[in-house]
């Protein structure tokens, strides 16, 4: 027994052990923040590669890859392939792949992507796209204003195809035992959110717990509310602005007055469902779909119509899912006649009911399996028209957004807002600092 | 008190003699120098080509990953040389330090605090207990079970006002703790969370080491009238002190780098009380996406690993030698 431990002990060498130590520690950190590998050369097979995200449930994915598979090409040009990517490390997934030349040729990805691949040099602008949009009239079908953030100096950076939009909702039964009409403006939210607390409803829900980016995009959505916003229409950071200010100053206020639920800056998402599913949540912004999320098709939670801030601005938040091309491609004309052809097909999605997101054409929002959702028609008559992007106060989307969206500085001042304890011109300025010193990087 | 026999036992079972033995150990040092040269030889040609694949899948990144450290590129693009400015950029800024702060604190709560339960339950599994096979499976789960899993189960234990815990502790007059909301609380939520998914580890290390010590020197300590701390004190902790050291080095390198249990109850929050180094990192890559700065907060976390190793390693030694 003795002898085996110390025969263990001499072959346990300091060099050995401590070269497994350092390789123990280090493989995981660094490995994880490493490049892939280095081949070379454009796709051996001749197929045009579709890279697509679990946008909703498996079946939307079969049906994507259907729609994908089943493209037929003209003459001499390719097919396409199809392959899921996970969200999960997603950006490491597509940087590994186009840095090693194995990426796709056509991919949807995250909303920001392909601004942040187009800064270096991996993005083929779909300028012919659009021109043959317009050839074939689905451009006239677009939805006002969807295509416009696309459009840099250069060209058109990717196409929308899914508008993924914060709206407010509302759980009707809530304010009727309240006593309450639903709120149409910011003092009336107030008051409203005053009386639901007497009854244990919360009249702000939101959440910024692990993996949850809903109370970001509240902090957002309110200063859009507002007629404020994070850059100027010029691009630059304007984070300080008094409308800005004033938004912020009414989350405090909000959350001094009890009406954000003090557990809300550890909310997940499932938190969040489940506010709303046990009647704990009575407004609040959201994605769409929440009934079907929460598991509630009652009719008893209901899109609000926007309110009005206090100098009576009114708008909502959207972002534009869009679908890129990359320069890394067997045949760029085949990579554009693809994704003409998908965009023609993209009606089924919402035929099958597989979207949780706005269609970008006017003719998908008139279809019977979407008009018949009252929620649905709400949403695009009222809340689409005012939508505006994180790019907001300004127009143009770019790869800074993408920063802003799931980096730490708005994680931070989400959460220093929803804990309540500080102010409103404080929070600000370190929100202000904290994108300047990642955006300058 | 004379702990006379005991004190001789305790002496020889730590030269690596059976309390019954005839005295000099025969310790591997004679059986590893009759091997021969040829011997050698082959273990080397038996070895290379592990050696060889761990150089490449370990190595590349590794190489890699300075490379990025020391350029201000992006994942796709190696960008320009920037020399140590990542380094400087990251050790300046006070986000570091505090999730050096926290990382240090959750390491050695981590560390110590499920070596004492792993301990406490190691030795009582010692014992005859009732049913303890099954005990034992039970205690296991909390490793076995993936960290997914837990730490839903977690998140559904204290996450609202209306999770178990949370309304337990109502009922009982102390308040409406907000487990994760709550800055400090969260904080030391998180290394609860660690202790409890970490001592099944412990325990078994602990239980290894301590059926490997011969009952005769409890025995022979008994007969000297050694109290029970002064047995435990003076017989178990020295002889499992190299497994321990071990368990130590192990279990640090496990908290340091443990980023699953951190980001999927936490995501490092609220405002940043639960970010630890490896977090930051994550953070500062994929979410900011300043590459060379994240990358360089890797490579600090290493160094400090490499350095808290060796001071344990000689730990080991020591103990071996005495």
């Amino acid at each position: 027994m003795f002898n085996k431990s110390s025969a263990a002990s001499t072959a346990f060498s300091r060099r050995g052990f401590l070269g497994l130590t350092a390789a123990a520690a280090s493989v995981p950190l660094l490995a994880a923040c490493g490049g892939g590998s280095a081949s070379q050369g454009a796709d051996p097979n001749g197929v045009i590669k579709f890279w697509d995200m679990p946008w909703a449930t498996p079946a939307y994915n079969d049906a994507a890859k259907k729609i994908a598979e089943g493209y037929a090409p003209e003459s001499g040009k390719l097919k396409a392939s199809y392959q899921t990517i996970q969200w999960n490390n997603f950006y490491q997934t597509f940087s590994s792949a186009i840095a090693s030349k194995t990426g796709p040729s056509v991919s949807t990805g995250g909303g920001f992507q392909s601004f942040q691949f187009e800064q270096q040099g991996q993005i083929a602008y779909a300028d012919k796209v659009v021109d043959g949009l317009k050839a074939n009239g689905m451009f006239d079908d677009f939805l006002p204003g969807v295509l416009e953030p696309f459009k840099s100096e250069k060209g058109y950076v990717a196409v929308p195809w899914q508008l993924d939009m914060r709206v407010f909702w509302y759980r009707q039964s809530l304010f009727e035992q309240a006593g309450l009409e639903v709120p149409t403006d910011w003092s009336s939210l107030l008051e409203a959110g005053k009386a639901l607390k007497k009854i244990g409803a919360f009249g702000f829900a939101t959440g910024s717990g692990a993996g949850n980016n809903i109370g970001n995009h509240s902090m957002i959505m309110m200063m859009v509310n507002n007629g404020g916003g994070v850059f100027t229409k010029d691009g630059e950071l304007d984070v300080m602005n008094d409308r800005n200010v004033e938004a912020v100053e009414f989350l405090l206020e909000l959350v001094s007055n009890g009406i954000v639920d003090p557990a809300s800056v550890s909310y997940t998402t499932e938190n969040l469902n489940a506010m709303w599913r046990d009647k704990k949540a009575a407004f609040g912004p959201y994605v769409l779909g929440v009934p079907e999320r929460v598991g509630d098709t009652s009719g008893d939670i209901m899109v609000a119509s926007p309110l009005a801030g206090p100098h009576g601005d009114k708008g909502g938040l959207v972002f534009p899912n869009n679908i890129m091309m990359y320069t890394n491609t067997p045949s760029q004309e085949s990579s554009e006649a693809f994704l003409i052809h998908y965009m023609g097909q993209l009606k089924e999605l919402w035929k099958q009911k597989l979207m949780n997101a706005l269609p970008v054409f006017k003719s998908i929002t008139e279809i019977p399996e979407f008009a018949s959702d009252p929620n649905n028609v709400k949403i695009v008559k009222e809340w689409q028209p005012i939508a505006k992007t994180f790019a907001s106060q300004g127009n143009v989307l770019s790869d800074k957004l993408a920063v802003l969206d799931g980096g730490q500085a708005l994680n931070q001042f989400t959460q220093t807002i929803l804990t309540g304890k500080t102010d409103a011109k404080s929070a600000l300025q370190t929100f202000q600092s904290g994108l300047e010193s990642v955006l300058k990087k | 008190m004379s702990l006379t026999t005991a004190q001789k036992g305790l002496n020889r079972a730590r030269r690596g003699v059976a309390p019954s033995g005839a005295g000099e150990p025969s310790g591997p040092t004679n059986r590893t120098s009759k091997l021969s040269a040829q011997t050698s030889r082959t273990f080397f040609w038996l070895l290379l080509p592990s050696i060889v694949l761990l150089v490449l899948i370990h190595g590349y990144p590794l190489i890699h990953a300075g490379v990025q450290a020391t350029h201000d590129g992006s994942l796709i693009e190696t960008g320009n040389f920037v020399g140590a400015e990542n380094f400087a950029t990251v050790l300046s800024s006070p986000a570091f330090w505090k999730a050096a702060q926290f990382t240090l604190l959750f390491t050695i709560v981590g560390v110590f605090g499920s070596w004492l339960v792993g301990l406490g339950l190691a030795l009582l599994l010692r014992t005859k207990i009732p049913a303890g096979g099954t005990f034992k499976v039970l205690l296991l789960l909390p490793w076995v079970v993936p960290i997914v899993v837990s730490s839903t189960a977690w998140n559904w234990l204290v996450a609202t006002p209306d999770s178990l815990i949370p309304s337990l502790f109502r009922h009982l007059g102390l308040g409406a703790p907000l487990f994760l909301a709550d800055p400090t609380l969260a904080a030391i939520t998180v290394m609860v969370f660690k202790v409890w998914v970490s001592f099944p580890f412990m325990m078994m290390m602990i239980s290894a080491a301590l059926a490997s010590v011969d009952s005769t020197v409890y025995e022979a300590a008994s007969m000297d009238g050694a109290s029970r701390w002064q047995q435990f004190s003076q017989i178990t902790l020295p002889l499992i002190a190299r497994s321990t050291y071990i368990s130590w080095i192990l279990m640090t390198i496990f908290c340091v780098n443990d980023f699953p249990t951190i980001y999927l109850l936490t995501g490092g929050g609220p405002v940043d009380a639960t970010t630890s180094l490896v977090v930051l990192a994550y953070r500062t890559v994929f979410q900011d996406f300043a590459t060379g700065p994240g990358i360089a907060i890797a490579f600090l976390m290493t160094m400090t690993l490499v350095v808290i190793s060796v001071i344990l390693y000689r730990q080991i030694r020591k103990s071996s030698v005495e």
